[in-house]
């Protein structure tokens, strides 16, 4: 009996959420997005560890929750719950309806994502947060968060074709897909080593680590607190979660790759300090504290491919530090919050703020657009020249017209193309 | 007669008779009309029902009627025909569903009805032909039926679409007869089996096998809509959605396209078809559809004409999963068959709900619509994520399968296709669902038509509405029993293992 509670629970933790999205059927509830975590906080007081098979679901799929995942779960739960406190109104229902819709959609695809026992799971989960945060990103309307994301969204699908590609390399070596099995397949695997770069570069689009973190700062600062908030407990734990989950940790060295993540996680930090230092606005605190925080445990990452050893000793406090980055930005984000209310601040989202980025930055793109310029004129008439060869190639509709025309020649041809073709047959046929 | 014989008659009769009864009503007989309609779709999909049971309890269902000496029509019902006759079937009684509320009050019902049943009756011919001969038979059957249905408006566009139609498949159909006679010049048999007929021939006869075989792809690649032979199907857009949808996603590519799977796994066998080295220029072909359909698909502001190339680069799938030859890969082609066809067919019933309701017919329309039509719009987002691949939905199965397949297969190409078009999958899709749910909605639609407290019209909104929870379900519930997934890898199982 208690099994089958539990199996309930732990399917209805991102069921309910899902089923709740669907207006009708939560109009007369009291803070349905409140509601919708009931099933989780009931789930961090059940004592054992729960699990569940389901092999009707994708290609055998499964969820359970242990002492880590209930940690990971917890911190899920008190930021969804801090977020749906401070979800605003608009006064607008439709928009107001849009929020919640993407609210409840993110949020059932992060719990899953916490509970998922396989690499599919995972994936499946994930790929409704993303969409889901998309739509939360965007849900407000500004500028700037139409900006954020785009930015978001475009890393998410190349993030998705990427973890896709190490999803098939696993495959083509296991048939079982829970985390365990898929990470042992992959150690003995020859694409080990193109396994775990597809998921780094996957893992690290989605949790805008440098250097994808370019929507980062916009998401921070376009989006209301309720966001803000969810910006470091979703995409950003749930990169730094996938990457822990899914490669081959303690069971594989891989120094050249594990030097070079170091080298990018230094690199996040340095440059996280020095644009945190260049920006005044409040609201973009977190966000550069994120990246410092996630750039540290980019170094340690680096650390445990390039040392197993290393991963055995230390491995599990990945987690522990998962969780604490999630509810320090919960703390700051919350803090910053009621610092503008209590002093009356100006509106946090679409505030005006210096765009120009780094003086490194800066000089880069001065640089390469002297290259640009001298490079095409360098000779006279070159860059015109240039400007002649290449327009007409970059019209996509004069590509368009062209092909057009050659279908529907095709099309006049293809009777007469049909018979010769028959009549040739034909002829080799009876000469045969 | 006994029963397995007479059952798979009785399939392709029940569309048959309701469609010659259909011709002699009149256009205000509206009831009996509908009646035999609906009814005749219900009746054939419990008649299919029955035989799927019986074909998994292993019961053989065959009817044989003479043709020629030495050569029979013969309907029979095997894995792979099944896979094929229930997503037609089943779509079918959604797609007249939708038809009747699409066409309510339009002039020409009768005679639009009567060929939208005749053609069901041939795409079930195709799906239960037991040889080459019957395939031609109801291939040929199929492009007579569906002509009347793309020139349904009378237009000067949709007769000109009409003809090219016509132009292609006719030129397709006897590429496919001078193939077909030509191979039973050589063997004296043309009946399908799970390894082919061929093999014996592959010492003496090469050079005209690897002829035959291109042939028959010429033949049947052009209703599959591969490119070069794809002109027609952006063309055939024209026609009304029901029409589209049956197009695209129940009867004719698939037609084309099952026909492939039936040339390279039950003529030539996979054995003969590797032997012959004619599976790596038909997946090329295919590699070259499906990156084409999509390129060409992101620059259309017409939603059906983008729906109709999508369909060029979609339906290349399946030719591509059956030309990777491996067990995995062709699991995958044969999935997105079903596939495919649910995901859409919802994106074809939205675009026709778009258009009755509201006058949209471009995507630059298409602002904020989703508000407007949001039950609509949710199913079209649905059917749009499934074509990406984005899990848990129907063409992430797919998919999933080929790449896994190509991989097994040694054929790492593939991936980098995979990849190539889901990019561009995404980048045709997704600007619709931004502009549709997220940029503010126009002061007035091009041609707004009001249902009351509805978004549109019940008959409209629930065939979408259905395919789209199906296209969810059959990706979520791949594993389940019955699914189309568990039942192609059932048909593999008959291709591959000795």
């Amino acid at each position: 009996m208690n099994e089958l509670l539990s199996a309930i629970l732990l399917l209805s933790t991102p069921l309910l959420p899902i089923v709740l999205a669907f207006p009708p059927l939560r109009s007369h509830l009291f803070r349905p997005c409140h509601i919708a975590l009931f099933p989780a906080i009931i789930l961090l007081a059940v004592p054992s560890v729960v699990s569940i098979e389901l092999p009707w679901l994708l290609f055998g799929s499964g969820f359970d929750i242990d002492g880590v995942s209930r940690w990971l779960l917890a911190m899920s739960v008190v930021i969804w719950a801090a977020a749906a406190t401070l979800l605003p109104s608009t006064g607008n229902q439709a928009a107001d309806n849009r929020l919640t819709i993407f609210f409840l959609l993110t949020m059932a695809g992060n719990l899953g994502v916490i509970l998922a026992a396989d690499v599919v799971g995972f994936f499946t989960f994930s790929a409704l947060t993303g969409y889901g945060f998309y739509g939360l990103l965007v849900a407000g309307g500004g500028e700037t968060a139409r900006r954020a994301g785009r930015i978001y969204l475009g890393f998410m699908i190349v993030a998705d074709l990427l973890l896709f590609e190490a999803l098939l390399i696993a495959a083509s070596s296991t048939t079982d897909m829970r985390f365990e099995a898929v990470r042992l397949a992959v150690t003995g695997s020859p694409s080990s080593s193109l396994y775990v770069s597809l998921v780094l570069a996957g893992f690290a689009l989605k949790a805008g680590i440098w250097p994808f973190h370019s929507w980062l700062p916009l998401a921070f600062r376009s989006t209301p607190p309720a966001v803000a908030l969810l910006v470091s407990g979703v995409p950003l734990a749930m990169g730094l979660l996938g990457m822990v989950r899914w490669l081959p940790l303690g069971d594989i060295a891989l120094p050249g790759i594990g030097l070079i993540i170091q080298f990018v996680g230094v690199a996040g930090i340095l440059y996280a300090i020095a644009a945190g230092v260049k920006r005044t606005q409040l609201q973009l605190l977190p966000a550069y504290g994120a990246m410092i925080a996630t750039g540290f445990f980019v170094v340690a990452l680096g650390t445990w491919l390039a040392d197993p050893v290393a991963w055995n000793q230390y491995g599990k406090s990945s987690y522990f530090f998962i969780v604490s980055l999630g509810f320090g930005i919960v703390v700051v984000v919350a803090a910053i919050a009621w610092l503008q209310a209590s002093h009356h601040a100006p509106a946090a989202h679409e505030k005006q703020e210096d765009d120009s980025g780094l003086w490194i930055e800066r000089r880069a793109g001065a640089v390469v657009r002297w290259g640009k310029r001298v490079g095409c004129d360098t000779l006279p008439g070159l860059r015109a020249t240039w400007r002649a060869m290449a327009d007409p190639l970059l019209q996509i509709h004069a590509w368009q017209k062209a092909l057009d025309v050659t279908e529907y020649s095709l099309q006049r041809w293809m009777l007469a193309i049909s018979l010769f073709l028959l009549l040739a047959v034909t002829v080799v046929f009876l000469a045969g | 007669m006994n029963w397995n014989a007479g059952l798979p008659l009785l399939i392709v009769a029940t569309s048959l008779f309701s469609g010659l009864m259909i011709f002699f009503l009149s256009e205000k007989h509206v009831v009996a009309r509908t009646t035999l309609n609906l009814g005749g779709a219900m009746l054939k999909l419990v008649l299919v029902g029955v035989m799927v049971w019986g074909v998994f309890h292993g019961h053989h269902y065959e009817a044989r009627l003479p043709l020629l000496p030495g050569l029979d029509l013969v309907l029979r019902a095997d894995a792979e025909s099944m896979l094929f006759v229930v997503l037609s079937s089943g779509l079918w009684l959604l797609t007249t569903n939708y038809a009747i509320g699409y066409l309510e009050g339009s002039p020409h019902r009768s005679r639009f009805f009567g060929f939208f049943s005749l053609c069901v009756m041939a795409t079930v011919g195709v799906a239960l032909a037991g040889n080459l001969i019957t395939f031609v038979f109801f291939y040929e059957l199929l492009t007579l039926t569906t002509y009347p249905l793309i020139v349904h408006r009378e237009t000067e566009v949709a007769r000109r679409a009409g003809r090219t139609y016509l132009i292609y498949t006719i030129t397709g159909g006897a590429l496919l007869l001078v193939g077909t006679v030509w191979l039973y010049s050589m063997t004296g048999t043309l009946d399908f089996s799970h390894r082919g007929f061929v093999t014996e021939l592959l010492d003496t006869h090469r050079t005209s096998l690897i002829v035959v075989f291109v042939l028959l792809i010429a033949g049947l690649g052009v209703k599959a809509a591969l490119v070069p032979l794809h002109g027609w199907l952006p063309q055939a857009m024209v026609a009304p959605a029901p029409v589209s949808a049956l197009l695209h996603a129940v009867a004719v590519v698939k037609a084309g396209a099952f026909g492939i799977v039936r040339v390279v796994d039950d003529v030539y066998g996979v054995e003969a078809t590797t032997k012959l080295g004619v599976s790596a220029p038909l997946a090329a072909l295919a590699a070259v559809s499906i990156i084409y359909g999509s390129l060409r698909a992101l620059f259309q502001d017409d939603l059906k004409r983008r729906l109709a190339f999508s369909t060029v680069s979609q339906v290349s799938y399946i030719v591509l999963g059956i030309a990777i030859i491996g067990p995995i890969a062709t699991t995958g082609g044969l999935v997105h068959l079903v596939h495919q066809g649910v995901m859409k067919i919802t994106l074809f019933f939205c675009a026709g709900n778009l258009a009755e309701t509201l006058g949209i017919h471009k995507v630059s329309e298409m602002n904020g619509v989703g508000r407007r039509m949001p039950w609509t719009m949710a199913a079209f987002t649905i059917g749009a994520l499934g074509m990406i691949g984005v899990p848990p939905l129907a063409g992430f199965i797919s998919k999933w399968y080929l790449g896994v397949g190509a991989l097994d297969a040694g054929q790492e190409w593939v991936i980098y296709i995979l990849a190539g078009s889901s990019l561009l999958n995404a980048g045709y899709f997704l600007p619709i669902l931004y502009a549709a749910w997220f940029k503010p909605a126009p002061d007035s639609w091009p041609d707004e038509r009001s249902f009351g407290r509805l978004e549109t019209s019940w008959a409209l909104l629930a065939p979408p509405v259905v395919t789209a929870v199906l296209t969810l379900a059959v990706g979520l519930l791949a594993s389940a029993p019955f699914s189309p997934l568990r039942w192609a890898r059932f048909i593999t199982a008959l291709e591959y293992i000795p």
